[in-house]
């Protein structure tokens, strides 16, 4: 294969150009927008199919890496690759792309072609920001996913609180990375370049490192979100059409922690363990805090955005047990929380699109006549609590295997996290699924079409085989967090 | 005077003589031509010629600069050199485009006297003239010139009380800061007994940054303390020219009343030529002095940045909105002013080129959307004016939100770009508390570019104000614009080599 090697480059344009044809094309005929839209992204997960199966598993260091030039005066250029940190962040990138778009295939209809546009844009900037090998172009992809997702938020969103929502998370967001943006023009001041790999070869001195980590961590930790800047998160998801929430749950979260992993770490290693303590104070009051208030949520995507910032924030933990097994868990946990977590929000923009409410007290014995629904939505509450045989056990075992290598009480802390877990994701279920139907509130009710079955489909065989045989996705992220935790230590 | 230099062997201010001979045959044309045919409607015609005009000096322009020698004529009092080259050709190019923008707006508003083209070409010439002074007296003339035209276009609505308004505030406070600036200008020559700008170097090569106090008592040729007084006075009365705070409050009354032409064009045009000579002075001159007028600056910075940015939080106004961005985009290029190195004068003048292309944009968009069913032909648009633009002309909603973001800088746009390549300089030379707070700040400002945004798509209304659409050539034009954006950010290194070059020039001395 003589173009396999180009195919990273080829794979992070190809949305683009979907995006410069969908312009093209008249905003009246609908079925052909969605069309071209649907196959560009169909295509765009094939290619970065081959990604995976071409992938050498065997070694650590970045592939498929590809340069560009820029600005060579300042010597700052564009430079790509995968390793097998980002290599599962693009596939589920490029997976949950087509899945929104199906998602939204009947439910948006007002300016269809501005909304299959901003998608493809988005999807873009994401996989940029997974492959990209510079600092500044990191920065530049990181902040450039917020215009899409900011007018996805404020134009389809469903109430008049959208707004608030999307100034919300427009500007939590800008806020925190600022200060990124002036930690990277302080590294590229003293460094004299922003290339990844030249700056690993760079170490920092202590105090440099805590104030950069900070800075980063403003950063990283909104994206996340850790507890205090937690708020733009729920009024995001809640006010955000189905889809803008699955890639805001499935994708964008895991920004932060993949530039917890991909920066933070190896830059700014003694920083790292020097703020490790704080982290899992954090981390643990943002796992009990946000599972305790899904308790009490009465909207149902309130509910799993709480849980969201749970799960992350478990995902935190794995990260700073600095050790391979609490790494290799937090970026699994990140996969399945992926597609968990996005497979609850597709549930609640099914019955969404029915009866255009999420209270959950509309809702109840759904299970006499939504039967597949049900099955489904049982699936992935059992997922979300982390049930033996689907990913999001894998990943939480790991990562409190990990954590209880590096702080056991934290570990414990965290526990009690699945099981409040437990308690809200069954109690949501029972009053969704099982009960009398309370048909004075509504009269029709109608079971999952062949669409939307398909749209589950690839997220239950995902979460199934991740549980079930992780060692496929292992396989490939194990050199990479090796190397990442050796790089820490030495 | 050598006299040789004054004829067609070597001219080397060609463009201006071009532009000032032209510009006379055309008051002349226009008067004998308006008596004889008994007032007849010609702003479009004139409008048409001062194009011809000014596209034949910015080709003139170009022509010089095939052959850049520092050359300096008529005593040493006019320079020729890339700084002036380059900065003439950028303004030319955009008084071109103000030019062709402004003509609907005009021809809409029955602004009909075609001394209107008239004071705009000779606003340019006064630019031109600034950008290549090499001596205080050169400068003050040339300040005046295109001021005393700018006077003239913000009163030019006469029957409206609040462009007569603008016009009188405009006039008495650009008087005020014009004899600030003579003021300083005289101190300096009471000292050193020179006004020329080369001299001025050559004075005080001796005088490094942070070193004058003790050069000043071994040799005591000259009171340092009254050079440093009059440059502050020259600083200050630039700084009044430009707007920035704490001397600003004269431009949101001003901008708001002017024809909005009028303020278009001295909003977008005169930033770059005035920054230009306030290099000269200030990196070119008097670089020995950069320690004792650095903090000022500083200090003008964060204020500016700050009423910048919290300023345009509460306007309810487009033109208002724009001021203070404008403040505010006028405290982030003073920062790579204040950082004194040879990277700073390069990203300061790469922050003035796209600061001055996005406010054409900006600007354009503002004029060109003409409100449908306006009996009263007003133009002071109220943001909300705006709500339907995202529905009615899709694509120029397109187009101003690039450009907003960009303003915004918003990465990935070209304004991001420059606008870390100032805070870069700033952290260079170690300036971080200040880049902490403008870039806060800078997190501020960004809300009233979004809320535009919001007008703009958000609203679900179907009532609002409607707008002509957009005439052929100014659609191509601001297509051109747009297409220009995006390359610059996908190639900026045309743009920073360009203004690498012309920064070796001015800091020749450093």
């Amino acid at each position: 294969m003589l173009y396999i090697k180009n195919i990273l480059s080829f794979i992070l344009v190809l949305p683009l150009i979907g995006a410069i044809v969908l312009s093209f094309i008249p905003a009246s005929n609908k079925s052909l927008l969605r069309s071209i839209a649907l196959n560009c992204s169909c295509l765009t997960f094939v290619l970065s199919l081959f990604l995976w199966v071409f992938f050498n598993k065997s070694v650590g260091t970045f592939q498929f890496a590809e340069n560009f030039f820029w600005i060579p005066i300042l010597n700052l250029n564009f430079s790509i690759g995968v390793d097998g940190i980002s290599l599962f962040f693009i596939l589920l990138t490029t997976l949950l792309i087509p899945i929104c778009l199906l998602a939204s295939w009947d439910s948006i209809q007002v300016d269809l072609k501005k909304y299959l546009i901003a998608f493809l844009v988005m999807e873009f900037f994401l996989i940029g920001v997974f492959c990209v090998l510079d600092l500044l172009f990191f920065y530049i992809f990181f902040e450039s996913v917020l215009i899409p997702m900011f007018l996805i938020i404020g134009i389809w969103g469903s109430r008049e609180r959208k707004i608030r929502a999307a100034y919300f998370f427009f500007l939590y967001t800008l806020l925190g990375s600022v200060l990124m943006l002036l930690s990277i023009l302080y590294i590229y001041y003293q460094v004299g370049t922003t290339d990844y790999e030249v700056l690993l070869t760079f170490s920092f001195s202590p105090l440099e490192q805590k104030i950069m980590w900070f800075a980063f961590f403003a950063s990283f930790a909104t994206k996340v979100p850790m507890v205090p800047v937690h708020l733009w998160l729920p009024e995001a998801h809640v006010e955000a059409p189905t889809a803008g929430s699955v890639i805001l749950a499935g994708v964008l979260l895991k920004l932060g922690t993949y530039g917890f992993i991909r920066f933070s770490f190896p830059l700014f290693p003694e920083a790292c363990f020097y703020f490790a303590p704080f982290v899992y104070a954090m981390s643990v009051v943002g796992i009990v805090y946000t599972s305790f208030t899904a308790i009490r949520q009465s909207d149902f995507k309130r509910i799993i955005a709480y849980t969201s910032v749970a799960h992350m924030n478990l995902v935190m933990v794995g990260l700073f047990s600095f050790n391979v097994i609490g790494l290799e868990g937090a970026i699994l946990q990140s996969l399945s929380h992926g597609f968990v977590a996005s497979a609850l929000f597709l549930i609640i923009g099914v019955v969404y699109d029915r009866h255009h409410t999420r209270m959950v007290k509309y809702y109840g014995g759904l299970v006499h006549t939504m039967p597949i629904y049900v099955f489904i939505f049982l699936f992935f509450t059992m997922s979300n609590i982390g049930l033996p045989g689907t990913g999001s056990f894998v990943g939480e075992f790991l990562i409190l295997t990990g954590s209880f290598k590096a702080n056991t009480t934290v570990t414990f802390l965290s526990a009690t996290g699945m099981i409040i877990g437990g308690c809200y994701s069954l109690w949501l279920f029972n009053r969704i699924a099982y009960g009398n139907l309370k048909t004075q509130y509504f009269k029709n009710y109608l079971d999952i079409n062949k669409r939307e079955f398909l749209i589950f489909f690839p997220l239950l065989l995902g979460t199934l085989v991740m549980g079930i045989y992780p060692n496929i996705f292992l396989n490939s992220i194990h050199f990479s967090t090796n190397m990442l935790v050796e790089f820490m230590y030495f | 005077m050598r006299i040789e230099t004054l004829l067609f062997k070597e001219v080397v201010i060609l463009p201006e003589l071009f532009l000032g001979i032209s510009l006379v045959y055309l008051v002349l044309h226009c008067t004998f031509l308006s008596i004889k045919k008994n007032y007849p409607l010609i702003q479009n015609s004139i409008l048409y010629l001062g194009v011809l005009v000014l596209f034949l000096s910015c080709f003139l322009v170009l022509n010089d600069g095939l052959e850049v020698l520092e050359q300096s004529v008529l005593n040493d009092t006019i320079v020729n050199d890339y700084v002036s080259f380059s900065s003439k050709l950028v303004i030319g190019s955009l008084s071109l485009f103000c030019l062709l923008m402004i003509q609907p707006y005009i021809t809409s508003q029955k602004i009909n006297q075609f001394e209107y083209i008239l004071l705009i070409l000779f606003a340019v010439l006064g630019l031109f003239l600034l950008c290549s002074s090499n001596d205080l007296l050169t400068a003050y003339l040339a300040i005046e010139l295109q001021s005393l035209a700018f006077y003239v276009l913000a009163s030019f609505k006469r029957n409206s009380t609040y462009s007569v308004d603008a016009g009188i505030k405009y006039f008495i406070l650009g008087a005020f800061s014009s004899s600030l600036f003579l003021f300083g200008s005289s101190l300096l020559y009471g000292v050193t007994g020179t006004i020329n700008f080369e001299e001025f170097k050559d004075l005080f090569v001796n005088v490094f940054p942070g070193s004058y106090d003790t050069i000043s008592t071994e040799i005591s040729l000259f009171d340092f303390s009254l050079v440093q007084f009059g440059l502050v006075f020259i600083l200050i009365s630039l700084l009044f020219k430009l707007a920035i705070a704490p001397f600003h409050t004269w431009a949101p009354d001003v901008y708001e009343g002017s024809p909005s032409a009028s303020t278009f064009f001295f909003a977008v045009v005169p930033k770059l030529a005035i920054f230009v000579l306030l290099l000269r002075i200030f990196y070119y001159s008097f670089f020995g002095f950069f320690e004792s007028w650095r903090y000022f600056i500083v200090v003008i910075v964060v204020l500016s940045i700050i009423v910048g940015s919290f300023g345009g939080l509460e306007q309810r106004k487009l033109k208002s909105l724009l001021v203070y961005s404008s403040i505010s985009h006028m405290g982030y290029a003073l920062i790579a002013f204040s950082a004194g190195t040879l990277e700073s004068i390069q990203m300061l003048l790469c922050y003035l080129i796209v600061y001055s292309f996005s406010g054409l944009c900006v600007w354009s968009i503002f004029i060109l959307t003409r409100l449908k069913n306006n009996h009263l032909q007003k133009q002071n648009k109220d943001l909300t004016d705006l709500v339907l633009l995202g529905k009615s002309n899709y694509m120029l909603a397109i187009f101003f939100t690039t450009v907003l973001f960009s303003v915004a800088g918003f990465p990935p746009m070209i304004g991001f770009l420059v606008k870390i390549s100032v805070f870069l300089t700033a952290v260079e030379s170690s300036m971080f508390f200040v880049v902490l707070i403008s870039i806060l700040c800078s997190v501020i400002g960004t809300f009233y570019y979004i809320r535009l945004i919001k007008i703009l798509y958000f609203e679900k209304v179907l009532v609002g104000k409607l707008y002509y659409p957009i005439q052929a050539q100014s659609s191509v034009l601001i297509s051109f614009l747009f297409f220009l954006f995006l390359f610059l950010f996908i190639n900026p290194t045309l743009l920073y080599l360009f203004s690498y070059k012309i920064s070796l020039l001015v800091s020749m001395s450093i």
